[in-house]
């Protein structure tokens, strides 16, 4: 997982040296980006991975040197990952152009793989409207017409199928 | 790529940090807890009969039941401010404890002249006064457990929450045994429930809101 001795990085950041650190939220920030990438559509990947940094730095008091650093990020990683799922309920979804620019098909394909996976453990009608809506861009409408739900019953889906999710992913221990 | 404006400005200026433990939590709780004890006997609240009440059973099976309660929901409480722990398992432990403690003052209560005037037993405008004082007291150990959580980082915010909220009913309850003139089983099972019931339901309700980080 760690490329160097992330825990005493961090020992010395809350130190207060700031040059260690920096260094330590740019290992953190790979490893964090590659994390999200299996786990979320590419376009969340990022702020995933900002939010994250945000929550390490606000809550480096609580790392303990005595016990590793890795799964301590792992944990605020995951709860941070939850909290996207979570998100995604109430995040509105902008229906995706065809001229969309497509940079890295690998990690695409990366966190398609990882979602379907959750995916298949949600009801066909919530994970259907899912895909359709919040990993396609499909609009709530155009979901509707393609899996013959009414408007109401796609918003309802996807509500519950994303709060099962988050509630599968919190239940389960991560593999990471 | 990384935000490299993100960085320098957690990097600028950084402080040091002291780190947090669940010792300092926990002294933190205790002394605060200890605090409102003194407090409370020091306004002359406690009820003018205590030492007779000392003499019933039932007088202490509140006092040890809420006790117990309150330090393992505390326990719970702290221990999952650390991103790695999860509340769960001591959720699971509190359930057990709060089940034999219902046990044991139906057993008491068995024993003490059946199950006559059960309505009047409950003694509901006395009942919904004790209500509101346990709430009260509960108020504390609320908002200590809250800043705590606040500074620690639970990623179970729900399972955290809910422990808090039972440590806080529970020691508002417990301060509560000193001045609650009632050592009816019934009554105490019926109404110090429907308290602690309130600021845990509240506690699980508001503190994952305000403590989100």
């Amino acid at each position: 997982m760690a490329g160097s001795d992330w825990g005493a990085l961090m020992v010395a950041a809350q130190a207060g040296n700031g040059r260690v650190y920096h260094r330590l939220l740019t290992e953190v920030g790979d490893w964090l980006r590659r994390y999200y990438t299996r786990r979320l559509p590419p376009a969340m990947v990022a702020d995933a991975v900002q939010d994250t940094l945000l929550a390490v730095h606000e809550k480096r008091h609580t790392y303990d040197p005595s016990r590793p650093f890795e799964p301590w990020l792992a944990a605020i990683a995951r709860y941070k990952w939850i909290d996207r799922l979570r998100a995604m309920k109430s995040t509105p979804t902008e229906a995706l152009t065809e001229d969309i620019a497509v940079t890295d098909h690998g990690d695409a394909v990366a966190s398609a793989w990882s979602l379907e996976r959750l995916l298949r453990e949600l009801k066909p009608a919530q994970s259907d409207v899912i895909r359709l809506v919040k990993l396609q861009g499909l609009s709530i409408e155009e979901a509707a017409a393609r899996t013959g739900q009414s408007i109401s019953l796609v918003k309802v889906n996807i509500h519950r199928g994303l709060g099962r999710l988050a509630s599968m992913v919190q239940r389960q221990p991560d593999a990471e | 790529m990384l935000n490299e404006q993100l960085l320098e400005r957690l990097v600028t200026d950084l402080k040091p940090v002291r780190r947090r433990t669940w010792r300092r939590d926990a002294l933190v709780f205790a002394l605060l807890c200890v605090i409102e004890l003194a407090l409370f006997a020091g306004l002359g609240s406690a009820r003018p009969d205590i030492c007779a009440a000392m003499a019933l059973p039932s007088f202490w099976w509140k006092l040890g039941s809420l006790g117990a309660i309150a330090v393992v929901g505390a326990a719970v409480a702290i221990v999952s401010l650390d991103p790695v722990e999860s509340p769960r398992r001591g959720l699971h432990w509190l359930v057990g404890i709060v089940a034999i403690c219902l046990a044991i003052g139906w057993l008491i209560d068995a024993s003490g002249g059946g199950l006559q005037g059960l309505v009047a037993r409950v003694d509901w405008p006395d009942g919904l006064e004790c209500v509101g004082s346990m709430v009260l007291l509960s108020v504390p150990p609320v908002v200590g457990l809250g800043l705590l959580m606040r500074r620690g980082a639970p990623t179970d915010s729900g399972g955290t929450a809910l422990a808090v909220g039972i440590a806080a009913a529970a020691w508002g309850a417990f301060v509560f045994v000193f001045a609650c003139p009632y050592d009816d089983p019934l009554y105490v099972a019926v109404w110090y429930a429907v308290g602690c019931g309130l600021v845990t339901g509240f506690a699980r309700l508001v503190l994952p809101w305000l403590t989100r980080w």
